[in-house]
């Protein structure tokens, strides 16, 4: 099962591949502690089932544990997940377009995304700051909320900001249409882009 | 403006953005927010924007694609693969075709440890068509059947996509993955008919294998499934006897998987890594599809589309048959230039109201449209599953496997056509071990 990252061709050492290699490895950080949640949910999973099959006995805030956890998984990999490319989208139109079109069409599209992200930075912060500041809790075995709550601005940042690199990725690849791929996600169409496990 | 009028603008918006290749999630949040911002005010519009990615990702019917989809990884990189198609090849080696028959009941074999389809082709393309190769198998149908083959895993549990259908359309999840369970086996029985049929038409296509082995070979052999079929157990057992939630028997049977790739030595710690870290991956890409979807739904909702919607296709003079078509005609059309999730995720919010106030059953209609959205991962333009088996074989070019599938996809809309013509055949399992 093949993946291609975004980093750049190896020797190049311009800012922007440095900061992409630096970001790379702050966002697999955090994509591993979203593979982790998933490990975890797995463990309290079997643990449960075996509780209460053998004997009779129940984890206490079982659910709310595991959907408090669900956030972790569902957010905090967004951005290794877009490194990737793996995010969906209709790429039919962009990989009928050559050179510098198509980088400019892709640079549009990073550029909505940064708009969208940022909205819901600003949007999801206030719901985490609501919750923090009410001392909101879980209905069944009183857990506080805003821990889980706070891990959609975090992962939604990090989106950002490797959507940032993307969008600089681009705006260099206007400018020299013939230079590496440097910060951008693999190119579309055809069987260049399509990794093997990215769609369901 | 009117609602109904900010509805559709904003609906074409979204169109435009995604055909010009914005990441689906992102063109659906942004047109989701401005169109709630528009309609209610910033600070309701940014409030009600900021609730559902919390709200609506932390369910915990959700919990359950993770495990379903580390399932997949790990009997990957578990080598369950391997021993599933060296079982299949072995039985199977003396029917006509009889390589290519075994690649179809492998990949369905591994569609009952795996929810992803592309997945399902790139494992079988690495394992499969070489040995067809090697026996003289035409490329087109070598590479074809892994392609159909692998469209198998949407239907057959664990289903990634019959989850998403559920969490969407606020069906029982339970259900839909025990709906699935015969109509992918029939899928597979039907894609092995059509081999067969072929290669009695033109031998060419898959020269006989003289290899011969011993019953004993053959049983020694099927150790490859019992993984499978302790997968099987877990999760439709689990179900069946409501002893587990399909997280619950999810997790059960990632760990069943881990716990023999552990014994058998089969997996190191780099594979164990790679597979959590690729099902985060896949992961995070479902659920930020989902949360985005849901503030556009919720915007849709406001400006009243799917009850407008709902509305017109029920006053429609056609009878609901025909509209059931044109309904799964539009399908079609749409699958051959978009993927699966994306497509369900756009549409259902609008179609599925339409569909219940025509009278069909949600489950069945959950299976029909998932399988043909499968047909859409092999149609050109932008079938993935040919996409995937070319980039794993770039010496089997795209337009032959294009034009391999075709006799696939023709078994599969037959196959529609008996669902559509028999629905019990869908609605008969789930209502029998479930109740109705």
């Amino acid at each position: 099962m093949n993946a291609q990252a975004s980093s750049g061709p190896v020797g190049e050492t311009g800012p922007l591949s440095r900061f992409d290699a630096i970001f790379s490895r702050i966002e697999s950080f955090f994509a591993f502690v979203a593979a982790l949640a998933i490990f975890f949910v797995m463990m309290v999973g079997i643990a449960e089932v075996v509780l209460r099959t053998m004997f009779n006995y129940s984890i206490f805030g079982y659910l709310d544990v595991i959907e408090l956890t669900m956030a972790v998984f569902a957010f905090l990999s967004a951005a290794y997940c877009q490194r990737f490319g793996t995010h969906i989208r209709m790429d039919l139109v962009v990989s009928l377009l050559k050179g510098r079109v198509q980088h400019i069409v892709e640079c549009f599209a990073i550029a909505v995304a940064l708009v969208a992200v940022a909205i819901l930075i600003k949007a999801t912060t206030d719901h985490f700051l609501r919750s923090y500041n009410l001392g909101d809790s879980t209905i069944d075995a009183n857990l506080v909320t805003w821990p889980s709550k706070m891990m959609i601005p975090i992962g939604l940042s990090l989106l950002w900001l490797r959507l940032l690199l993307n969008f600089v990725g681009f705006l260099r690849l206007i400018v020299h249409p013939d230079a590496a791929r440097v910060a951008v996600p693999p190119p579309p169409g055809g069987g260049h882009g399509v990794s093997d496990e990215e769609h369901v | 403006m009117e609602p109904l009028t900010i509805g559709i603008v904003g609906s074409i918006a979204l169109i435009v953005l995604v055909v010009l290749g914005v990441r689906v999630a992102f063109a659906a949040a942004l047109v989701g927010i401005l169109g709630l911002v528009y309609m209610r005010g910033w600070p309701a519009g940014i409030g009600i924007s900021g609730l559902i990615p919390h709200a609506e990702t932390t369910h915990y019917t959700l919990s359950v694609l993770p495990m379903f989809i580390l399932i997949g990884y790990l009997a990957f990189y578990a080598g369950i693969t391997r021993g599933l198609f060296d079982a299949a090849r072995k039985w199977l080696a003396r029917v006509p075709g009889g390589l290519a028959v075994a690649t179809i009941f492998a990949t369905a074999g591994f569609a009952a440890v795996s929810g992803a389809s592309t997945a399902t082709a790139a494992v079988f393309a690495r394992i499969a068509i070489p040995d067809m190769l090697r026996f003289g198998y035409d490329k087109r149908l070598a590479a074809a059947c892994v392609a159909a083959g692998g469209t198998l895993a949407s239907l057959i549990p664990p289903s990634a996509i019959l989850v998403i259908y559920g969490v969407i359309v606020e069906e029982s999840v339970g259900r839909l993955l025990v709906a699935g369970f015969i109509p992918g086996i029939i899928s597979a029985f039907v894609y092995a008919a059509a081999i067969i049929i072929r290669v009695k038409i033109n031998p060419e296509l898959a020269p006989p294998v003289t290899e011969r082995f011993t019953l004993r070979e053959k049983v020694v052999a099927s150790q490859g499934f019992w993984p499978i079929l302790f997968v099987v157990g877990f999760v439709m057992g689990g179900i069946y006897l409501g002893w587990m939630t399909p997280t619950e028997s999810g997790a059960c049977a990632a760990g069943v998987v881990l716990l023999m790739a552990i014994v058998r030595r089969q997996m190191g710690w780099g594979d164990f890594g790679k597979a959590l870290m690729e099902t985060a991956r896949l992961t995070v890409m479902i659920f930020t599809i989902i949360f985005a979807l849901l503030i556009f739904v919720r915007f849709l909702g406001f400006a009243g589309i799917q009850e407008a919607f709902k509305g017109w296709i029920v006053d429609l003079p056609l009878p609901r048959f025909v509209i059931l078509l044109i309904i799964l005609a539009i399908y079609f059309v749409l699958g051959m230039f978009m993927d699966a999730i994306g497509m369900l995720m756009l549409t259902l919010p609008v179609i599925f109201p339409a569909i219940v106030a025509l009278g069909y059953d949600p489950i069945w209609f959950g299976i029909i449209v998932v399988k043909l959205v499968e047909i859409c991962l092999l149609t050109p333009p932008v079938g993935l599953n040919c996409y995937v088996v070319n980039g794993v074989r770039p010496d089997i070019p795209l337009d032959q496997i294009f034009r391999g599938v075709w006799p696939f996809v023709i078994a599969d809309l037959a196959v529609i056509g008996l669902f559509i013509a028999i629905p019990e055949i869908v609605t008969f399992l789930p209502n029998a071990m479930l109740g109705n």
